[in-house]
């Protein structure tokens, strides 16, 4: 099993796009339909396993996110959501990490008026930033609420699984980061591969399974109560309200 | 049995659509709206409905003039809207938005073209330097029915994809409860036409001349749309309270814990039952108040749907809050979609003065101080 985060590598041969962005204009080079999957390798079918009980809600994979892929302040591509839940007087902590869930029937990518966004032939959802009108559309009908509008680039916004680390034979940096080895990240058209096992073995769960989006991001020890829209006190720290401030940014 | 769940951390995502969204489905709305209620008197030629078409002809070129700059600037890449042009995405509601937006608003200023034709012509007759401009508006013609009718058609016909495609496409989110319901796109064509029979109220006082009788036909129309917004939303009601569809239970149930929620709920029914009853037991005389509380209720609804809507976490607790900002993600784009409004509406109402009105509306000079055109007659 090739659970480890460090001997994680990619049969994939060299990059071919340098960012989570790829392939220039192709909606608007190529007139007409533009197919719902396209790039990527369909040998490949990548995936993450979240188990919640080992994460200790330390935000290192919030942090390298961010670095890696240089979000915006106050923009998030992967949080891990915390709670704090009182059963019987008794106080304890429930961390979940959040990301896009890269759904094999994803309802963020049929409503987009300009192909923008699209699935991998290797499951990733990307969005082609230099495509994209910034309608927002997509960001509506995440049922996850994984997605945004970076005010930076004024375009949809969200996780990319790194594809252009995974394209590297690296893994994700949320994943190489992470020190409880809560994400595992892999391929699941490799039978042998940690996701696929733990899929198979463990019986995870995805978040709200009634939306028929089936996530391709498991979750093992997922309790019932954080499934969907969480029923709680809302959260106690949000980021500032300034997001908009105009940041000099390379 | 204290068992509750605090969060502790989570991301606020913010409304993606902006208040410039809300300025662009009620502007469409109320052309769509203006349109129909343009049509008996205009493309089938009622004479009795003539007063009363005239000006929601104005009410549907004006809002539609303005709703596409409202939805543009919605954009948040403005500049790349042609890239709606360049590909073929028929799964998407939006992309078919820009397909009938175009076809729509062409239609619509052939038609409203047609039916002002005769009046462009009568003024192209009167003794004024800006005759031959108006002779040339007119393409040397006057009043044919035949082809407003054929114009009012063809915008029909855009109006009706147009009041499909914007149901649909918020009704179409599975991911937001309160907008997946087959009953949104009836509460917005319903609502759309009050707020339309409400803004035909109010040009009707201040851009045409105050017709008591377009007032009281304006006034029973509006209670006859009010009515079908009440039954929309009874029905819409029942079957989250019953539970008898879980869409609109579970949508219900997203908001009913909230006690803005809640005052928003009965804000909207007294902003429908109001005006409802003064329009039909006293139709005249009150158009004015009856005319500014639908338009408030259109707005409000839309509102309400786009940024209350979008107030509702997707997996969060609770509510996001919302704070209208002052710059062009908010207010700004609120005050100046209506701004352009207005001057449309000045512009318009200048080159095309009432026609024919018994008491000179007392408005009209300070509407075109340089009016371009001497009376009609
Ligand atoms: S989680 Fe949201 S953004 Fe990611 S693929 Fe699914 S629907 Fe799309
Ligand atoms: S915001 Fe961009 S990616 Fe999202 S639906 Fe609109 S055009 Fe497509």
């Amino acid at each position: 099993m090739d659970r480890s985060r460090r001997n994680f590598c990619l049969g994939a041969g060299a990059a071919t796009i340098g960012a989570a962005t790829v392939a220039a204009m192709p909606a608007a080079a190529a007139p007409g339909a533009v197919p719902l999957r396209r790039d990527g390798d369909p040998a490949h079918r990548w995936a993450m396993v979240v188990d919640v009980g080992k994460c200790v809600g330390c935000q290192a994979c919030t942090v390298a996110c961010i670095m890696e892929n240089d979000v915006p302040e106050n923009s998030f591509r992967t949080i891990v959501s915390t709670y704090e839940v009182t059963e019987q007087g008794k106080a304890g902590s429930y961390m979940l990490p959040r990301l896009c869930n890269h759904c094999e029937e994803p309802p963020c990518i049929p409503v987009c008026p300009t192909g923008a966004t699209f699935q991998r032939r290797d499951g990733i959802v990307v969005v082609d930033n230099t495509v994209c009108v910034g309608c927002a559309y997509c960001v509506q009908a995440c049922p996850y609420d994984a997605r945004f509008i970076n005010h930076e680039t004024q375009t949809a916004d969200k996780c990319t699984f790194c594809v252009h680390r995974v394209e590297a034979g690296l893994l994700p940096a949320c994943v190489e980061t992470c020190v409880g080895g809560a994400r595992i990240f892999g391929d699941l058209n490799d039978p042998d591969s940690a996701v696929s096992t733990l899929v198979r073995d463990e019986n995870p769960k995805v978040l709200k399974p009634e939306q028929g989006t089936r996530p391709r991001v498991f979750y093992l020890g997922l309790d019932p109560r954080f499934q969907g829209k969480v029923d709680g006190t809302p959260t106690l720290w949000r980021p500032s309200g300034e997001t908009h401030a105009k940041k000099e940014h390379a | 049995m204290d068992n509750h769940i605090v969060e502790v951390i989570n991301v606020t995502r913010e409304v993606a659509w902006l208040p410039w969204a809300v300025q662009y489905f009620f502007l469409i709305g109320l052309s769509v709206g203006g349109l129909l209620l343009s049509l008996p008197g205009y493309a089938f030629a009622r004479e009795d409905w003539r007063a009363l078409g005239r000006i929601a002809l104005l009410v549907a070129l004006t809002c539609g003039l303005a709703a596409p700059v409202a939805l543009l600037s919605d954009l948040h890449q403005p500049g790349r809207f042609w890239h709606f042009y360049v590909v073929l995405r028929p799964t998407s509601w939006m992309w078919w938005g820009s397909v009938f937006i175009p076809f729509y608003v062409t239609g619509l200023l052939v038609y409203g073209w047609a039916g002002f034709r005769e009046e462009l012509q009568a003024h192209g007759q009167v003794d004024s330097r800006l005759a031959a401009l108006y002779r040339l508006a007119s393409l040397g013609g006057g009043r044919n029915d035949a082809l407003i009718r054929a114009a009012g058609l063809f915008a029909l016909a855009g109006a009706l994809l147009v009041a499909l495609y914007t149901g649909a496409e918020v009704a179409v989110v599975k991911a937001r409860p309160l907008w997946h319901t087959p009953f949104l796109p009836i509460q917005f064509l319903m609502t759309a036409l009050a707020g339309a029979a409400g803004l035909v109220l109010v040009l009707n006082r201040f851009a045409a001349g105050n017709d008591r009788a377009v007032e009281v036909r304006a006034n029973r129309l509006l209670a006859g749309f009010l009515g079908g917004v009440m039954l929309a939303g009874a029905l819409w009601l029942a079957l989250g309270l019953f539970g008898l569809d879980s869409t609109h239970a579970e949508a219900l149930g997203s908001v009913a814990g909230s006690e803005a929620w809640r005052v928003t709920a009965v804000w909207a029914v007294a902003a429908t039952a109001l005006p409802f009853a003064i329009a039909v037991a006293k139709p005249a005389r009150t158009g004015l108040l009856t005319g500014l509380i639908a338009l408030h209720g259109a707005w409000m609804f839309r509102w309400t749907v786009f940024i209350g809507g979008q107030t509702v976490p997707k997996t969060g607790a609770g509510f996001y809050d919302y704070a209208l900002p002052a710059g062009p993600e908010g207010l700004l784009g609120i005050v100046g979609t209506a701004g352009l409004w207005l001057f449309l509406l000045i512009a318009l109402t200048a080159i095309l003065p009432s026609p024919r009105r018994p008491a000179p509306a007392p408005t009209r000079a300070a509407q075109a101080p340089a009016g371009p055109v001497a009376a009609a007659e």
